[in-house]
């Protein structure tokens, strides 16, 4: 095994060679030739001049922000739930974010979203594409945005990958087509579907030679034979890449699987980090559950417990990585819920306060934006809106706002339409 | 020179060529050679619209607004264009076979008339409709619970020849329990709200977006913001319930004519038996009490009207052809959209008054005589599928108005041609198992969906099917040729010829004959790999795979 010393460079304790890593068969790193912190250094080394990246870890339904991040202990609206403070003088959460608060210098928190949808459906796609859906113009999502600004050629991997079971997410590509559309990851802790060889590798590649040839010809108009072929392109050269490891997660050590934990959302976020590493542009993550109309207390209680963990981890796994400063990393749902307790212990939709949790690629960590009413059911201060935070996307993710498509009506269309970036966050 | 290629490779290979097969290359290569008996043709007669005269009527006005129509498409093309919009599939080998013998000048209609009998065509657009309702759906649980009873709804009126007005008023004015009454289906994917029920039945049924004017006056049609409001108003008294104690979970779609007294203040029941029009400055606020009114006739009910009453008097007024044109007209463009690939209007349900119309003269010509045969769907395709426009061939460089474009086909006919090309339903496993064949057909619907009012040219093909086809362990199971009872295993038992295996895989999978070059290509292929098995293993493989067979040409 031959590794070429002598050319590594250590810069303010950090190793800076993507030279030296090419050259390092990974076998060394398996055989434990280096520590594990020389091998979190040299990947952090790799990563450091990497692109832009967004995970989105979504939780749908709606979260509650006041059993979350915007605890309302002293009103009748907080219910019994406690606050706890956080690393961050000054700044709470509520009790079940335990992690979150631990690594609070990271995160900035906006407590002052606002919106006036509050269909789940309507809601989702507002905060997936910064629109409200019409029947008439397909707006893209923020991943097939960044895929296609940032993403296609990076890795062999699709640019945008959703993970987890989103039964109400059907926003993707939209006008940009379906090529942008997320590749859906369902189960974390497998394989996606139909990416092993049914064959050895030397016949199914005979196989896509013989599909190509036999198709050249055929009566089949040009253009929908190009993007059929460049389809299969895409298909075979992803699963036939050595990237297609990264959605291998027994591949990770176990000290990093148990810090994010066991929950399918655990396995989502270490997923998306691995992904990110690969290349992947934007990566979603799904965490179900959070529409609490019933019984809000318990099932927040429990929500809360799955993602808190694996949110702080990754942030930290990220930031051990050099990963963290060039990947946004998102917490939100759709809408925010009732501030009053409804009958059944639960809260209903509640569109016009809402918060979201947003740490790296040029977000300031340690801060609070926005403040919303002692009994949670109104903005006072610092309002921002859905194109504000979409702004702020594109700022945090280098990503031209302006930059417009065409619809299938032919008016043009711009990744978003008024507002204005959060200054304050970067 | 292909036919003596052709008939060397027979002479040299003859006496171990089985029967079946020998005749099939015959008579593919003299269609002249087997005289068909010309049987007589009945003429579809509907209240005076001949359709006959209705075709004639459209060719002449598209050959004088275009520069006269593209070249007739051969008969395997014909067919296969026929069998895939009509029922789904592409015809089997015998099919074809027989079609090229067939001398008579009607055999085109005579197989379209056939296939318009055969229960398939009703499945086939009842499925086509399930996924233009369910597409839109604003709620998920829709899919699991009707799914299946809206496809098999709509089939059996179409199997049943329901005429294209009934069909609608049993979807708006639909009651029951959803898993039998497939119907109710439109209201279960929108939750039962007045608002997304309204903006479906407006574009589903009349081609119009009226929910653009939902919030505002519409921004390019006449349509004012209190006219979606008042067509709300025909459903503020559609409820959907769960049925009691149902095995599988069950809801049924009720008209909540009272408000129910006993239920303890709970959702539902304090829902308004009125509809109000939301106020734009004080969404808190409960509104403006509105009426039903129509807005395309301006037909009215008074407030206090019953649920059934509603919903009827609204199917009423919809359809009535002295009214309302957009009705007929929905239908029509939607059908010539999807029989020709492209439309009167951009988009199959954005038409209406202020939209660009092309060739209005051909569009008013099938609305009028749709309508004169008292919305007869048969009639409609039969007509359609006889136009030249229909018969021409592709064209290769941009669809224009009259020419019938490539589509790509939706999920389930997918499925069933695989399920054809290999004889899935012969295998003991395909047999017995319609459970698993049901879940199999639903990873297809995931892969392979589109929602069929968008235009075809924004339907691209995906990462996710690529794999499917490609790498489904149960398809690379199926397609194997040294594996007991499956389609390719029989073939190669039955037939020595590697060029008569070719030709039926061709056919099977693309439903025409290949090339001299695809031919030559696939032949090479074989012997390149020494095993027989594995060669045409590969070239199933590949013809699975290829555009053509997703695509009906």
């Amino acid at each position: 095994m031959k590794i070429r010393r002598t050319q590594m460079t250590i810069e303010r304790g950090q190793v800076r060679r993507r030279d030296f890593l090419r050259t390092l068969p990974t076998a060394a790193m398996a055989a434990g030739m280096l520590s594990w912190s020389d091998r979190l250094a040299l990947a952090a080394a790799q990563n450091k001049s990497s692109h832009r990246a967004c995970i989105l870890l979504w939780m749908a339904g709606g979260p509650s922000p006041y059993e979350t991040l915007s605890p309302l202990e002293g009103h009748g609206n907080g219910g019994n739930t406690k606050s706890i403070s956080t690393s961050v003088p000054g700044i709470r959460v509520a009790e079940h974010l335990p992690h979150i608060a631990a690594q609070m210098n990271d995160f900035a928190l906006i407590r002052s979203l606002t919106s006036k949808e509050g269909n789940h459906n309507r809601a989702s796609f507002l905060l997936h594409t910064g629109y409200l859906p019409t029947p008439t113009v397909k707006y893209p999502s923020l991943g097939a945005v960044a895929a296609l600004q940032l993403g296609e050629k990076r890795t062999a991997l699709p640019p945008f990958v959703r993970i987890g079971r989103s039964t109400r997410l059907r926003v993707g590509g939209g006008l940009l087509g379906t090529q942008f559309d997320p590749f859906a990851h369902r189960d974390p802790k497998n394989p996606p579907g139909n990416t092993e060889l049914a064959t050895d590798t030397n016949r199914y590649r005979r196989r896509l030679n013989l599909l190509a040839q036999l198709q050249e010809t055929q009566n089949v108009a040009a253009g929908v034979k190009d993007s059929h072929q460049a389809t299969y392109n895409k298909a075979s050269r992803m699963i036939l890449s050595p990237e297609m490891r990264a959605f291998d997660l027994s591949l990770e050590p176990k000290q990093i699987r148990d810090a994010y934990g066991n929950s399918d959302f655990a396995s989502g976020c270490l997923l998306a980090r691995r992904l990110v590493e690969a290349g992947v542009t934007f990566v979603e993550v799904n965490c179900r559950g959070w529409d609490t109309h019933q019984d809000n207390f318990t099932k927040t209680h429990e929500l809360a417990g799955q993602v808190d963990q694996p949110t702080a981890a990754l942030i930290k796994d990220l930031k051990q990585r050099g990963l963290l400063d060039s990947t946004l990393v998102v917490w939100m749902g759709e809408f925010g819920r009732t501030p009053k307790i409804n009958a059944r212990g639960g809260r209903d939709h509640y569109p016009r306060v809402f918060s979201a949790a947003m740490a790296g690629a040029g977000i300031r960590g340690g801060q609070v934006i926005g403040r919303m009413s002692d009994d949670g059911s109104q903005v006072v201060d610092r309002p921002v809106s859905v194109p504000d935070l979409f702004q702020t996307y594109c700022r945090s993710l280098e990503l031209d706002p302006e930059s417009e498509s065409i619809s299938s009506l032919g008016r043009p269309i711009k990744v978003v339409e008024e507002g204005k970036a959060v200054e304050e966050l970067f | 020179m292909k036919i003596q290629c052709f008939l060397l490779t027979l002479a040299e290979t003859g006496p171990k060529t089985s029967l079946p097969l020998f005749l099939l290359g015959v008579i593919l290569y003299f269609p002249w050679a087997i005289a068909g008996f010309a049987t007589a043709q009945t003429t579809a007669e509907y209240g005076g619209s001949d359709f006959k005269t209705v075709t004639k009527q459209i060719d002449a006005r598209l050959a004088e607004a275009t520069d006269g129509v593209p070249d007739e498409i051969d008969d395997a093309t014909f067919l296969s264009r026929a069998w895939l919009d009509l029922v789904g599939i592409r015809p089997a080998a015998n099919e074809i076979e027989a079609f090229q013998r067939d001398n008579n000048p009607h055999k085109r209609n005579d197989v379209v008339q056939q296939l318009l009998a055969d229960s398939r065509f009703g499945q086939h657009w009842g499925r086509y409709w399930r996924d233009v309702i369910l597409a839109r759906r604003a709620d998920e649980r829709a899919l699991r619970l009707v799914s299946e009873g809206l496809a098999a709804a709509v089939a059996e009126r179409i199997n049943h020849n329901a005429r294209w007005d009934q069909i609608a008023t049993d979807f708006i004015t639909a009651s029951g329990d959803v898993r039998s009454h497939g119907e109710t289906g439109l209201f279960l994917a929108q939750k039962g709200e007045p608002e997304g029920i309204t903006a479906e039945v407006a574009r589903i049924f009349l081609g119009i977006q009226i929910q653009c004017a939902q919030c505002h006056d519409h921004p390019t049609d006449q349509w004012k913001r209190e006219q979606f409001h008042q067509l709300a108003a025909f459903f503020p008294r559609v409820g959907i319930r769960p049925v009691r104690n149902s095995q599988p979970r069950n809801f049924e779609v009720y008209s909540r004519n009272h408000k129910n007294k006993k239920g303890n203040g709970k959702g539902k029941n304090k829902k308004p038996l009125e509809y109000f029009m939301p106020n734009l400055e004080n969404p808190e606020a409960s509104g403006l009490i509105t009426k039903p009114v129509f807005f395309l006739t301006g037909h009215s009910l008074e407030l206090g009207t019953a649920d059934q009453d509603r919903r009827e008097a609204l199917a009423n007024w919809l359809t009535d052809a002295e009214e309302n044109p957009w009705f007929a007209r929905a239908y029509v463009n939607r059908l010539w959209t999807e029989l020709i690939g492209d439309g009167f209007y951009d988009s199959v349900d954005d038409i209406g008054p202020e939209r660009n119309c092309r060739h209005p003269e051909v569009l008013s010509i099938l609305a009028e005589n749709f309508i004169a045969t008292g919305y007869d769907i048969n009639w409609l395709f039969q007509t359609i599928i006889a136009t030249a426009a229909y018969q021409s061939a592709m064209p290769m460089h941009g669809a224009t108005i009259g020419t019938t474009a490539s589509q790509p086909l939706r999920s389930d006919a997918v499925f069933d041609n695989l399920v054809q090309v290999l004889e899935i339903d012969r295998s003991a496993k395909g047999r017995g198992n319609k459970k698993q064949k049901e879940k199999a057909r639903q990873v297809f619907q995931q892969a392979f969906f589109y929602d069929p009012s968008l235009p075809r040219d924004e339907i691209n093909p995906t990462i996710p099917q690529a794999l499917l086809m490609m790498n489904s362990r149960q398809i690379n199971q199926l397609l194997r040729g040294d594996r007991r009872g499956t389609m390719l295993a029989r073939l190669l038992a039955e037939q020595e010829d590697n060029t008569l295996v070719v030709a039926s895989l061709y056919l099977r999978c693309l439903g025409r004959l290949p090339t001299d070059q695809e031919r030559s290509t696939c032949l090479k292929h074989i012997k390149a790999r020494k095993n027989r098995s594995e060669g045409c293993e590969d070239i199933l493989w590949s013809l699975l795979n290829t555009a053509e067979f997703r695509r009906r040409n």
